[in-house]
């Protein structure tokens, strides 16, 4: 008869092999990181740059000059470009972050070709229209006001203005004041001393020959004699309120409050980090966490509760997020309370520490499979000046954290009363 | 292309094994053949509601998600209005414990009526967070009634309305499972880092004891074909008016959905579509607009929607859709427009294919809609498609008389 009541026998993840990424130099002197991985013939092309909302000069400009990037040069219209990415199957992202910028076009490798020219174009005689950039700023606000109405967004949005302040580059948000004063030529200064031919890193990810490296040299390669030199940002300083804040905003129609708890903590290049990553899975990191033990699986107070520790470039925070029953959300503030309490005071049985370090490993090798997922990685580690081991030695630095070192980390880094709050609802 | 291999226990659950030895996981994908659409009208959002109760313990593992944590897994699952789909990926060489805890499930929940409590109350906020307190979040739950009048398609999967989910009772739970969740009613694939003999071993050893029961007989209402435009109007507090417009189209696998994907394609996909050519750069009508399809199994909808700007009346706009849709039915495609179509098409079938747990779910889905090869046949169907097809599709599909219309005011 077969036994049901035992759980399989199982072997846990030590260590991982952590696939090696292939680093060239264009004849320009960009890097080139190559991930060549993967079943499929297809291809990223991700060219990065450091534009990011940290390093722009006048809010909103990195956001719109990332959108603008494919809505006009001197050879094509808006429309032209996107018939040619479209006809070829090519998808373009424009992306835009809190510290870089990046133009990523996803194809069939057999298509690399024809994308390259392109997106040499894009970075070299984009132009900016005033015609594109009302369309862009009219839905621009659009999406903005369909985000205000939702808690959640709103919610977010005001910690981390309260953690960072509102003219920090980490705290600051789309704002439709802003989103008016900017103007094509703020995105043509911005575009001249951060996009055009000064790509940060170019990453090439997929199934990848040594002719397609050879292209990507040809059209992203060129030396350019006339590079400005770029402004420096200026350095951005914490301008955060000091002390910890409690908002609430009411909102009587709505039918569920969100509430957000955080604070500024550690970067990923500090020694606790990975520390913080263990305490933090068990808060609330994942579906098995205490939080959503407790206040979704015991109590039916909410749909989803989650913790988070976040790293930017030069700052970090940690975030506590809920959409939860309205009038019960006091009782929701008190389980989460209580909860952190129990991580500084109890030491975290042995069972549950092995289940939440297995289930880390699991998910680090789970997420490293595609290429793609591995090319992120290895973004990481060179644009953020990691350990070179950081993702390989990933596994073991989790496995080392012990159950006193979890009651350290929830006692230096969580003390209820320095978590910031915010309720919108 | 996914390959794979294939065999039936003795309970009738059939099995899917997809080799990949490039990586170091595995996939366990059950899908089972119960969605939304097999619920009766008055107790609507059951079958989501028991996609819940599945976590909430089975007969000898108390919770779901634990020795499947431990293990280095993460699972989870999704309903629609078609079928209920469960998947576990973990490392390749823990794949038994996957088997353990889904053949559990299959044999027999714990019914323990807490976790029904606890699981209405999460379901009901699931409810308010996604359909209630979003703007725009309860367009399905009136655009269905609209769009569909006899068919179980009218209801969301979330479920007409929160009492239903509040009058759920044990015996609707204890029905619905030996009902439903039967190995005859199940598809099961295993993907990744495995081999067929192993495949086969598990799953004898963990599935094949449980016992198959009455076969499920879908008998649903289905609609009768549309002869005259339909149209409702609703107000509530959003920033902006929306349109949306539903045309009744051909089921995911029936034999003239591909020409309807490329026409739905070259009118609504991309930068590069008509509707965004022609009513948000040429005529600033639109703050966005596209189109897209339901996908489901029966009968689904050719869906059109788009927020209107606000200097512009509701009216205008719709009727400057209407003369888009109205290009489609009286002028052939160009070849530029159907090569694109084409390639687009290509690429996000190849881009499907990377992750291993969408090869797993794609074949899932493809075996329990009659054919596990339908899998591999996407791209030529797609290939063969001609313009006239396109045309054809468009004559059919886009007529007035086919339509209906939403308008989603905003409040001022």
């Amino acid at each position: 008869m077969l036994n049901r009541t035992t759980a399989p026998e199982f072997q846990t993840i030590q260590e991982v092999n952590f696939p090696a990424a292939r680093t060239q130099t264009l004849d320009n002197g960009t890097p080139l990181y190559i991930i060549n991985v993967g079943q499929q013939p297809i291809v990223r092309l991700e060219v990065i740059f450091d534009a990011g909302t940290w390093f722009e000069p006048k809010d909103s400009v990195s956001f719109f000059t990332m959108k603008m990037l494919a809505e006009g040069t001197k050879q094509k219209t808006a429309v032209q470009i996107s018939e040619y990415f479209d006809s070829i199957g090519a998808f373009i992202d424009l992306g835009h972050g809190s510290d870089r910028a990046n133009l990523s076009v996803y194809g069939l490798t057999k298509h690399l070709a024809a994308i390259l020219p392109m997106v040499s174009e894009l970075l070299s005689e984009a132009v900016f229209p005033e015609a594109e950039l009302e369309t862009i700023r009219n839905s621009t606000l659009q999406n903005l006001k369909v985000n205000q109405e939702k808690n959640g967004y709103l919610a977010s949005v005001m910690l981390r203005q309260s953690l960072f302040g509102n003219a920090h580059p980490y705290g600051k948000s789309q704002q439709e004041n802003t989103i008016a004063a900017v103007e094509t030529q703020d995105l043509r200064h911005f575009y001249a001393q951060r996009i055009n031919t000064r790509p940060r890193a170019v990453v090439l990810s997929g199934r990848i020959s040594e002719q397609d490296v050879a292209l990507v040299n040809q059209f992203l390669g060129q030396p350019n004699a006339n590079w400005p030199t770029a402004d420096q940002p200026t350095t951005a300083v914490f301008d955060g309120p000091q002390n910890t804040t409690q908002s609430r905003i009411d909102r009587p129609e709505s039918v569920q409050t969100s509430i957000r708890l955080g604070k500024r903590l550690i970067t990923r290049h500090h020694a606790d980090w990975f520390k913080l990553l263990v305490t933090n899975e068990i808060l609330g990191g994942y579906f098995g966490s205490r939080l959503m033990k407790n206040i979704r699986e015991e109590k039916g107070l909410t749909y989803g509760i989650s913790s988070s520790a976040l790293s930017f470039s030069n700052d970090g925070y940690f975030i506590i997020s809920s959409e939860c029953k309205k009038e019960l959300a006091g009782q929701v503030s008190e389980e989460i309370e209580k909860e952190i309490r129990k991580l500084q005071t109890e030491l975290v049985p042995d069972d549950e520490l092995q289940t939440v370090k297995n289930y880390m490993a699991g998910q680090f090798v789970g997420n490293l499979n595609t290429p793609f997922e591995i090319a992120d990685r290895v973004k990481m580690i060179q644009l953020e000046r990691l350990d070179p081991n950081y993702y390989a030695d990933y596994v073991q630095k989790i496995r080392q954290v012990t159950p006193q070192q979890i009651i350290e980390i929830a006692n230096k880094y969580w003390q209820i009363e320095s978590l910031s709050r915010v309720e919108v609802g | 292309m996914i390959s794979y291999e294939h065999f039936t226990l003795s309970n009738g659950l059939r099995v899917y094994v997809h080799q990949d030895h490039t990586t170091p996981m595995a996939v366990v994908n059950i899908l089972y053949n119960v969605g939304a659409r097999d619920e009766p009208e008055h107790k609507t959002g059951f079958a989501h509601l028991f996609e819940h109760l599945m976590f909430g313990g089975s007969k000898n593992i108390p919770v779901f998600d634990e020795p499947l944590q431990r293990v280095g897994a993460e699972n989870n699952a999704f309903t629609s209005n078609d079928i209920t789909n469960y998947y576990v990926t973990l490392p390749a060489k823990n794949l038994e414990t996957a088997f353990w805890a889904e053949s559990d499930r299959m044999m027999s929940l714990s019914f323990d009526p807490k976790v029904l409590d606890i699981q209405r109350n999460v379901v009901i906020e699931e409810f308010k967070q996604r359909y209630l307190n979003q703007p725009y979040g309860d367009v399905w739950l009136k655009l269905r009634p609209l769009a569909y009048q006899k068919h179980p398609y009218r209801w969301a999967t979330i479920g007409k309305e929160i009492s239903h989910i509040e009058n759920a009772t044990m015996d609707d739970v204890r029905a619905f499972f030996y009902k439903f969740y039967l190995p005859n009613n199940a598809i099961m694939v295993v993907a990744g880092n495995v081999t067929l003999a192993r495949v086969r071993e598990l799953s004898q050893k963990w599935f094949e004891p449980i016992p198959a029961g009455a076969a499920y007989q879908r008998n649903l209402p289905q609609e009768a074909t549309q002869t005259e435009a339909r149209f409702m109007e609703t107000s509530a507090k959003v920033p902006l008016n929306a349109i949306y417009k539903t045309y009744a189209m051909p089921g995911r696998f029936a034999p003239d959905f591909a020409p309807a994907d490329l026409l739905n394609d070259v009118l609504g996909r991309g930068k590069s579509a008509r509707l965004y050519q022609k009513l948000i750069k040429q005529r600033q009508l639109f703050n966005n607009i596209n189109s897209y399809m339901t996908s489901s199994l029966d009968p689904g909808l050719f869906v059109i929607s788009g927020t209107v700007r606000p200097n512009v009346s509701v009216e205008t706009a719709n009727e400057a859709i209407d003369e888009v849709v109205q290009g489609m039915i009286d002028t052939q495609i160009t070849d530029q427009e159907l090569s694109r179509a084409k390639n687009q098409s290509e690429s996000t079938l190849v881009f499907s294919e990377v992750e291993l747990l969408n090869r797993a779910m794609n074949l899932a889905f493809a075996a329990n809609a009659g054919n596990a090869d339908w899998v591999n046949q996407e791209s030529d169907k797609l290939a063969a498609v001609s313009a006239d097809d396109i045309g054809l599709a468009a004559k059919r599909i886009l007529r007035k008389t086919n339509s209906s219309t939403f308008f989603y005011r905003a409040q001022q």
